[in-house]
């Protein structure tokens, strides 16, 4: 019973994901593509849940959908939505050769999988109670892995500096423009 | 000995050096000294190491001495040795005695030139390379004086290098001499195919060549003597190289370098004997040679030309001697033609010095009262090149004559013809030139220059040095007192061998090269008597022509036919020149330019396309290039599952 | 393990992953673009998450954790860029931004 309705709500969620994913790349309105990118995210962070990682879907649903899509739909409302159809202009190799390498990615990984990578992922591990928790991930980051801590650390204040300078009112520029 | 010998190889090398790299720190007159100096060093060392080897018994003569290993190759070894023999003492006392007294010659002669250095610098170089030649103790370093003199050759031949005839005169003899240094190093390649080494024959290695290989090797040997020594066919180099200072003639081209032919013929006579076929080809050159030569200079006018003919005539008796394997008698006219066809040159050099650089003897007359110091050398050499007795070129030339008359049967018959018909032919060119060029009323050039050398000309108050002297007002001393002592031994050098009464010199060199045929005392005089008669009529001949104040050979076919030296040069040209500069041209037009320079700019402007296409792949457009990233990664992809 | 095991997470993610290929590619306005990056980074989270879970072991979670931060870096500065084109007049369109060519 319970394995199937886990069963039902996974499917569920993942059709939810290609839909907005195919959604996100087809409209030609930005802001309803920020939308479709915040539903997938959302159905994404649910199939992160079914997978046990607690924490990381919390954070996807507050930092991603939270803070970085709401920084985005901040972006897409000052710019104006301008409207651009899907396949609108670019030589038409172009066109045909996206579609032809995201099949092709497609395929390969499919094919990988159906053969079973050679019997590697056969059996999931067993896993306690406190798999994905706060606590676990706290340890690691704070344990084994500090070092990508501290630099990730760093990449942020990098890119908050550069968001600024990026967005700055240079002064005089702006007089001689105008 | 072997001391001296090693000072004679090097003394000349070192004069050379020494002159060109002081340059034109030293004077003239300095390195002209140094030449002589160094030159005179080297004969003394062989003067040395002659006495001491004549002290020695015949058997013990031959002496080979090492200094390093030069060429190791596998088991093919070739070292830096000389070899000091009766035979190549005798060529070391002709090439540094003869060659010493023709540097001091051209002290005089020379004087005054342009570049003086430079030709002291090359006569000395010369002197050195003939003398590895005749030194060497293996057929490599016999090779390596073979070309240097071949060079030294080009460079004095080619002295006066803004005489357009003087550089191609040069650039003909060194080819002509490639083709026989190509013969040369083919016959060389095979020995050291077939026996492993470049060491001179001996006895045993010579039997054991197969007879195909004993041929070709010695045909091999024989174009090089051929080219070297200016026998017919390659003879046509000879006369062109007159235009070289009066001494480079006397010296490369009457005394030494020509005659290396001959040395090479007795120093390998054991490779010929096993080859006899060739060795009759060599001697039936030499007789064909003796005739065509003589025939021409009955029509030359310069007196340098008749000379140089000459000497391919008697070179061609040498050829005859050494080609019937009378190895001694050959040496022997080598030594007595050396001394006086040297001295012809000689005097020749001073009449034309006098005579302010006429070489015309049309030009010439009545000398004879003008210079008469010249005129009695320059008839002790007549004499000697006719075969006069009691002068040196009677017993040397009258020795090959018997020679050939003992060897009997159709070869040595047709050669004592040919050797005859030579002797009468000698004569009269010989006489011609004399009557032509001493005897007459004096001509108009003659007249003009006949106030002494020192009037009336640009260079030098010579007279100023002559102890006031009439004779010696013909030239300075140091043209004069060479010229007088090779009168001398013009004159009284033939009198190492008499027939049946002493024979030193025969014997000399008999312990190097065994003669294969020797003629009885009886034949030699009855020869000798026909010779001397046939050689007087020639010269009656001579006589009776210059009396009527005709030429000898009648205007007509005949004539115009010797005045072109019997076509050959028009032969040559047709066969060889004509077709290679046809190719040469060719191959220029169809190849050269549209292939390997037309290709240069072709490759250019393919490298440039080929650079316009690629940049057109970098069109700036973002999307692409993550196109191109990402169907980079899909292959990427199946790199990594197909090879797990 | 209940629900599907990872080969299933890893067949959602390949195909978010190629649409999120297709649409870098295809759409001409740049914030589509970083849109599809975004959908392409979450692909790849995705991954991680499963095999985290098939091994037992949550190395895989601190590594989504890091491309999270590290996306929304990327996102930040991406959009300061794109404000920074319309500021000066530009058009949103990376067909025209061809100052990379050759």
């Amino acid at each position: 019973m319970g394995n199937f309705l886990v069963w039902v709500i996974w499917i569920v969620a993942a059709l939810a994901c290609v839909s907005t994913g195919v959604a996100v790349i087809s409209f030609t309105n930005p802001f309803y593509s920020a939308l479709a990118l915040i539903g997938n995210l959302a159905s994404l962070a649910v199939l992160f849940l079914l997978a046990s990682a607690e924490f990381v879907a919390a954070a996807q649903i507050l930092v991603y959908a939270g803070a970085v899509m709401v920084m985005f739909l901040f972006v897409i409302a000052y710019l104006g939505g301008r409207a651009d159809a899907p396949w609108a202009g670019g030589p038409r190799w172009l066109q045909l050769g996206a579609f032809a390498v995201g099949a092709a990615l497609l395929i390969e990984v499919i094919v990988a999988l159906v053969t079973k990578a050679n019997g590697g992922l056969s059996n999931a591990a067993d896993i306690s109670r406190s798999f994905g928790s706060p606590a676990e991930i706290g340890k690691l980051f704070l344990a084994d892995h500090l070092l990508a801590f501290e630099i990730t650390s760093i990449v942020l204040l990098v890119a908050a500096v550069g968001g600024v300078v990026l967005g700055m009112k240079a002064a005089a520029e702006d007089e001689v423009e105008a | 000995m072997i001391a001296g010998a090693w000072l004679c190889l090097l003394a000349p090398l070192a004069g050379a050096l020494l002159i060109t790299l002081a340059g034109t720190r030293i004077s003239r007159a300095a390195a002209a000294w140094i030449s002589t100096g160094s030159v005179f060093l080297g004969f003394a060392g062989a003067v040395d190491a002659f006495i001491r080897v004549l002290g020695e018994s015949p058997e013990d003569r031959t002496h080979l001495s090492t200094a390093y290993t030069w060429v190791t190759a596998g088991s093919f070894k070739v070292s830096m040795q000389i070899l000091v023999d009766p035979v190549s003492l005798t060529m070391m006392l002709i090439v540094t005695g003869v060659g010493g007294l023709i540097v001091w010659y051209s002290m005089g002669y020379m004087k005054g030139e342009d570049e003086e250095r430079r030709y002291f610098a090359y006569m000395a170089l010369f002197v050195f390379a003939m003398l590895m030649l005749v030194m060497g103790g293996n057929l490599l370093l016999l090779l390596v004086g073979w070309g240097l003199v071949g060079l030294a050759s080009y460079l004095l031949i080619g002295f006066y290098h803004e005489r357009p005839e003087a550089v191609a005169a040069a650039k003909k003899a060194f080819l002509m001499n490639a083709i026989g240094d190509a013969t040369m190093a083919l016959g060389f390649f095979l020995l050291i195919a077939k026996t492993g080494t470049l060491a001179f024959p001996t006895e045993a290695s010579a039997g054991a060549l197969s007879s195909s290989t004993a041929n070709l090797v010695a045909l091999g040997l024989l174009g090089g003597a051929i080219a070297k020594s200016a026998q017919l066919p390659l003879h046509t180099w000879l006369p062109d190289a007159m235009e070289g200072p009066t001494p480079v003639s006397a010296l490369i081209h009457a005394a030494t370098m020509v005659t290396a032919g001959v040395y090479l013929i007795v120093r390998t006579h054991l490779i010929f004997q096993a080859a006899p076929d060739v060795q009759h080809l060599s001697a039936v050159l030499g007789g064909i040679t003796i005739v065509v030569a003589g025939v021409i200079a009955l029509v030359q006018w310069d007196i340098k030309r008749v000379i140089a003919y000459s000497t391919m005539s008697q070179i061609g008796y040498m050829f005859l001697a050494a080609g019937l394997g009378a190895y001694g008698y050959a040496m022997f006219h080598l030594m007595t033609h050396a001394f006086f066809k040297a001295l012809l040159f000689l005097s020749a050099g001073v009449i034309i010095h006098h005579l302010a650089g006429e070489q015309d003897i049309r030009k010439m007359g009545g000398l004879r009262k003008v210079m008469p110091f010249t005129h009695a050398a320059f008839l002790v050499g007549a004499l000697a090149l006719a075969g006069i007795p009691p002068l040196s070129g009677f017993w040397s030339k009258d020795g090959i004559i018997a020679s050939s008359f003992a060897e009997g049967g159709v070869l040595g018959y047709s050669l004592f013809a040919l050797a005859l018909l030579g002797a009468l032919l000698t004569g009269a060119y010989t006489f011609r030139l004399y009557f032509l060029v001493f005897h007459g009323p004096p001509s108009d050039l003659v007249l003009e220059h006949a106030g002494g050398h020192g009037s009336g000309h640009a260079h030098g108050t010579e007279g100023a040095e002559g102890h006031g002297e009439h004779a010696h007002g013909e030239g300075p001393l140091s043209m004069l007192i060479p010229v007088g002592i090779l009168t001398v031994l013009a004159a009284i050098g033939g009198l190492l061998v008499i027939p049946g009464v002493w024979e030193p010199f025969l014997t000399w060199i008999d312990s190097v090269a065994e003669p294969l045929v020797t003629a009885t005392p009886g034949q030699d005089y009855a020869t000798s008597v026909l010779a001397v008669s046939i050689g007087g009529i020639g010269i009656w001949l001579a006589w009776r022509a210059f009396v009527a104040g005709r030429e000898l050979v009648a205007t007509g076919g005949i004539r115009t036919a010797l005045e072109h030296k019997l076509y050959f040069d028009e032969l040559y040209d047709a066969v060889f020149s004509r077709p290679a500069q046809l190719v040469a041209n060719l191959l220029r037009e169809r190849v050269e330019e549209p292939v390997v320079q037309g290709s240069l700019p072709e490759i250019g402007a393919g490298v440039e396309d080929a650079a316009d296409g690629t940049a057109r792949l970098q069109s700036g457009l973002l999307r692409s290039y993550a196109l191109v990233v990402a169907a980079s990664v899909a292959v990427l992809v199946v790199v990594f599952v197909a090879v797990r | 393990m209940l629900g599907p095991d990872v080969t299933w997470y890893l067949a959602i993610s390949a195909v978010l992953f190629a649409i999120g290929a297709t649409g870098v590619v295809l759409r001409r306005s740049p914030l589509i673009v970083l849109l599809s990056l975004e959908i392409m980074l979450n692909a790849s989270n995705l991954a991680f998450v499963g095999f985290s879970r098939h091994f037992g072991t949550v190395d895989g979670q601190i590594f989504a954790l890091c491309v999270m931060a590290v996306a929304a870096a990327e996102v930040c500065v991406g959009l300061g860029m794109i404000v920074a084109f319309s500021r000066r007049r530009m058009a949103l369109d990376v067909d025209t931004l061809t100052e990379l060519h050759g």
